[in-house]
């Protein structure tokens, strides 16, 4: 893995049963990418995401993340490897309903022993960032789609990652609000030099991406 | 664990929690109910030995007299002779004894319960001295009587009068209500227990049927250590013979008959019910109430919770939903025990123990001795429900975090 490497998959494969949804891909992502992996619905991107971000464990083959072999981390040393080095922004936001804002952002360190003043700085200043101040202690019912993915991606941030996974962050939204989203992500891989790995079926979205995968049937075409 | 989460999940959750809380309150409820009111029946058998200061009473039945005249004893408390009270005094477990002399005294005009008692002894009937509503209790040494009112006022007998019992004269120094004070061991006249032993050797019927020497009784009241009246009971039948008749509170709590007074076999198997019930119930609702939450676990891993996290944030939430459920179990237990209290209860005593000759008009009607039951929640009881609620809480939450803390973030996060 050259240095500039910050994730790798090796020859990875994934089978649910006799469906094989991943076949044999191996990818690079380098620090401060932005990669986007692009195919239709079912082509497995999201699996790979998956494997790649930790979530899941490969049926075959290797990830390195950061510099570490994560596919023979046990479940609980993946999650902490999660908290300290990787952000998730999901399709459907995945906020908690019952918590606030800034609570929301703050969920990554609730485990960690921290004053809550202090959970509570660090999670407003992401939300300034994101625009949301006015908002930190709304419940997600009471914002929009944007505000709502505003949230996930300070959730994201809120552990100074080196990497984001990003799985149809624009998915939910409408075309503006979609593209105020990608105008985010693009400017914190720009300025902040987050790498960001994005899981999307948009061509048009994609193009803003520094490189395009393309999958097709569990295996990368281009 | 993270409190500002968990009160947040609770409160906004409002349904959810109310649902688990109600449920397994319930079940607290009836586990605190059925063990109050079982505790109530058993304080409620002691009360008509308490009432005459004891935890036992003895008695031997024996023959029936021949030839109603003169003093007699009711064939249901012959001789019991001074050296088998010494052998009962000289029990492990026995700490006094009180004796009393019952006799029915036939005279040509009218029939006598008369009862010697030993008028310094604490245990016993001596502790009809508060009941004197006229005149005085009996003082040392002199030969007098106490009339009970009802008797009095039937036969208008009034204070200072003069008795004549089986020949013997005595004066009437006091008048008493026996029946506000006990069930057992009531009379129409009290004698110092000499007096009544002086009636009965001079006896040539009582002689007869039950051979008396001075210094025998026919009534024993025993103060015992608690936890050794079983035991006791059946070392004194042992002493006394097949004939003896040792009442206990444990023989008064059989007479009730209610299921709860049957058996402590019943309370155990009821509460363990209750229990289960209880169990089942908090585990149902929050084994719902977590599936419903699988995505949010499935987040909270994906941001880097560890299963550990995740098990005890769901624990301390069960744990203080448990703890709520058992606040409001016990609060609902204190309303119904109150309400409970207001129950009356009628305790048979047995014909034995009923000093009124059987065959006289009346004599062979049940008393009962009636009382409020005397329900409340010990505060044992309510300590441990309290702790049965949070162990209940923590064991449901920690199985049910344990099992959905396995689910794997990418299964539940990647439908959306």
């Amino acid at each position: 893995m050259s240095k500039s490497t910050i994730l790798s998959g090796t020859d990875l494969s994934m089978k649910y049963g006799d469906l094989e949804v991943v076949k044999g891909v191996s990818l690079a992502v380098n620090e401060g990418e932005f990669v986007c992996l692009v195919g239709k619905s079912g082509c497995g991107k999201t699996t790979l995401l998956s494997l790649l971000s930790g979530l899941e464990k490969p049926t075959k083959g290797r990830v390195n993340l950061d510099g570490r072999e994560i596919t023979t981390s046990s479940e609980d040393e993946l999650a902490l490897f999660r908290r300290d080095n990787v952000g998730f922004i999901f399709q459907s936001f995945n906020l908690i309903p019952t918590l606030s804002a800034w609570e929301n952002v703050a969920l990554p360190l609730f485990p960690i022993k921290m004053t809550s003043e202090e959970r509570r700085r660090r999670a407003t200043e992401l939300l300034g960032k994101m625009e949301l101040g006015h908002r930190i202690e709304h419940l997600p019912s009471a914002l929009s789609g944007g505000e709502k993915q505003r949230v996930a991606i300070a959730r994201a941030l809120i552990n100074n990652p080196k990497i984001i996974f990003a799985d149809e962050p624009t998915g939910n939204l409408d075309s503006s609000t979609g593209e105020a989203i990608m105008g985010i992500l693009n400017k914190l891989h720009k300025e902040e030099g987050v790498a960001i790995l994005m899981v999307t079926h948009e061509d048009e979205l994609a193009k803003t991406a520094n490189r395009l995968i393309r999958m097709k049937d569990g295996e990368i075409m281009s | 664990m993270n409190l500002r989460y968990m009160l947040k999940e609770l409160y906004y959750q409002r349904r959810r929690t109310l649902m688990s809380i109600l449920g397994l309150s319930i079940g607290i409820a009836l586990l605190i109910i059925l063990n109050s009111l079982s505790s109530a029946y058993r304080q409620a058998a002691q009360v008509p030995l308490k009432e005459i200061g004891a935890d036992i009473t003895v008695q031997r039945s024996g023959d029936v007299p021949k030839d109603l005249a003169g003093a007699v004893f009711p064939c249901s408390a012959v001789t019991i002779r001074k050296e088998e009270v010494e052998k009962i005094r000289k029990l492990p477990g026995v700490r006094g004894i009180g004796t009393g002399l019952l006799l029915w005294v036939f005279d040509p005009n009218r029939a006598w319960i008369v009862l010697g008692i030993e008028k310094d002894n604490s245990i016993g009937p001596s502790l009809l001295r508060s009941s004197v509503t006229e005149g005085r209790f009996l003082e040392d040494g002199k030969p007098e009587a106490l009339v009970e009112q009802a008797y009095a006022r039937q036969f208008g007998i009034k204070l200072n009068d003069t008795i004549s019992v089986a020949d013997d004269k005595f004066p009437v120094v006091g008048i008493i209500d026996a029946s506000r004070a006990a069930k057992i061991a009531i009379a129409n006249i009290y004698l110092p227990i000499k007096e009544a032993q002086n009636l009965a050797i001079s006896s040539k019927e009582l002689q007869s049927v039950s051979p008396y020497a001075p210094g025998d009784v026919n009534l024993l009241f025993i103060k015992a250590d608690q936890e050794k009246i079983t035991g006791l009971a059946s070392e004194m039948k042992t002493i006394l013979g097949n004939k003896a008749t040792v009442a206990t509170p444990d023989s008064f709590l059989k007479l009730l008959g209610s299921l709860f007074a049957l058996s402590d076999k019943f309370t155990l198997a009821a509460s363990l019910i209750a229990i289960i019930v209880a169990v089942l119930i908090a585990f149902k609702t929050m084994a719902g109430n977590i599936a419903e939450r699988a995505r949010e676990i499935g987040v909270l891993k994906a941001v880097g919770w560890t299963n550990r996290n995740v098990v005890s944030q769901l624990m301390s939430e069960s744990v203080i939903q448990c703890f709520m459920a058992g606040i409001l179990g016990l609060l609902i237990a204190l309303v119904a025990s109150f309400g409970l209290s207001f129950m009356k209860v009628n305790i048979p005593i047995p014909w034995e123990m009923s000093p009124n000759p059987h065959f006289l008009p009346g004599g062979g009607d049940q008393i009962f001795k009636t009382l409020r039951l005397p329900v409340h929640v010990p505060w044992n009881l309510a300590f441990f429900a309290i702790l049965l609620s949070i162990i209940i809480g923590g064991v449901t939450g920690g199985l049910l975090g344990r099992h959905i803390s396995k689910i794997k973030p990418s299964e539940v996060l990647r439908h959306e």
